[in-house]
């Protein structure tokens, strides 16, 4: 370690083991499947806060016009089809009647890494995504992997954190990859926990994008 | 154009615009985006829980705002285009309840193929009088008139 390295604050060093697996498969292959096959209702529910009017995913003639073999999810949607049950039968979800109670699982914000420090604010900061072909009713989908690619530490208007960058494949349940995700997000303990007054939230958003400028290595 | 209407290749034009897509950002819509994308995370419909994560307030989540650009090229792009790919999604400030999405893009260029042609469109959101995602780029492929046939 250099004399620099010694003088990185105790919180960013908290980060050099998540550093130090870059590269690291933390799903180690596996496959998070996607709560449901993809069926127009989901797509409907979907459409309607984006006032989304496209015939590809209503309109199975519109499909077959457009050489479809029938309506197809969103492009869009291999995230939220990707994303797994909230519940299982036997578990107990909600233990808590306080107004902002958490679930007591939560399959959506970024699951622990095991290594590193323990963060509690979450957010996604960038997406790249490469499509391979639509996705059609009755599929079902999940991501394959879960490779870490960068890991910047950075003390944003929100709190101190790392931004993260993940891999996936999204999958079929033949294994077929129809399309390939990069996703970002920024893990960080929220700066109310460690300090006396809130963020200025603006400020947060320039330091992401100033952040997100010095370490894009995806 | 409407979204029935297939859009060729010798139809476009680098430089042109995309027609803008306003989404006024309701709680009412944010809570309907986060039933049905499943992103169910409290930082999108609940403004005490968001404060407490040091956001100003509740925010779009990730898939709405990235099928916004879906959206915003469907509409200009009509039903056969095939997307290739989206890349420079970056959220870099909040879009936060009470301000209105718009989604814009612009034709960046049009490479023409044999069978179709490869266009790139630039595409962002502004938000509270800035640029709040992107911009990025989708890329897309659309028809060759002559490919397509009568019809």
């Amino acid at each position: 370690m250099t004399e620099t390295d010694t003088r990185r604050p105790e919180w960013m060093q908290e980060w050099d083991p998540v550093i130090a697996a870059i590269g690291r498969d933390f799903a180690e292959g596996d496959v998070t499947w996607g709560a449901d096959p993809v069926e127009p209702g989901a797509i409907r529910r979907y459409l309607e806060p984006l006032e989304f009017d496209c015939p590809l995913h209503t309109d199975p003639q519109a499909a077959a016009a457009a050489g479809l073999a029938s309506v197809s999810m969103p492009y869009t949607g291999v995230i939220s089809w990707t994303i797994p049950v909230a519940w299982n039968p036997g578990e107990v979800l909600f233990d808590s009647a306080e107004r902002d109670a958490q679930p007591v699982i939560t399959r959506i914000n970024s699951p622990e890494l095991g290594i590193g420090p323990r963060t509690t604010g979450f957010f996604g900061t960038d997406i790249d995504v490469d499509f391979e072909r639509p996705v059609l009713i009755g599929e079902r989908i999940g991501r394959r992997g879960r490779r870490l690619v960068s890991c910047v530490p950075k003390e944003t208007g929100v709190g101190r954190g790392a931004f993260l960058t993940w891999e996936s494949d999204v999958i079929t349940t033949e294994g077929e990859v129809v399309a390939r995700i990069r996703v970002g997000t920024y893990a960080y303990v929220p700066a109310t926990d460690y300090e006396a007054g809130p963020a200025e939230p603006s400020q947060a958003a320039s330091d992401a994008q100033q952040a997100r400028n010095g370490g894009e290595t995806a | 154009m409407s979204i029935n209407t297939i859009r060729y290749a010798e139809d476009v034009t680098v430089g042109e615009r995309l027609p803008q897509v306003d989404l006024p950002l309701t709680v009412y819509r944010l809570v309907m985006a986060a039933g049905a994308n499943r992103d169910f995370n409290s930082i999108h419909h609940n403004t005490e829980y968001a404060r407490s994560t040091g956001a100003p307030e509740m925010y779009a989540n990730t898939s709405l705002l990235m099928s916004s650009w879906e959206r915003c090229v469907r509409d200009w792009a009509g039903p056969t285009a095939q997307f290739d790919s989206i890349r420079g999604f970056r959220m870099k400030a909040f879009n936060t309840v009470g301000t209105t999405l718009s989604v814009h893009g612009e034709v960046t260029s049009c490479e023409l193929g044999q069978d179709d042609a490869r266009v790139s469109i630039r595409v962002w959101c502004e938000s509270a009088g800035r640029v709040s995602v992107g911009p990025g780029t989708v890329s897309l492929r659309l028809p060759r008139r002559e490919q397509a046939g009568p019809g």
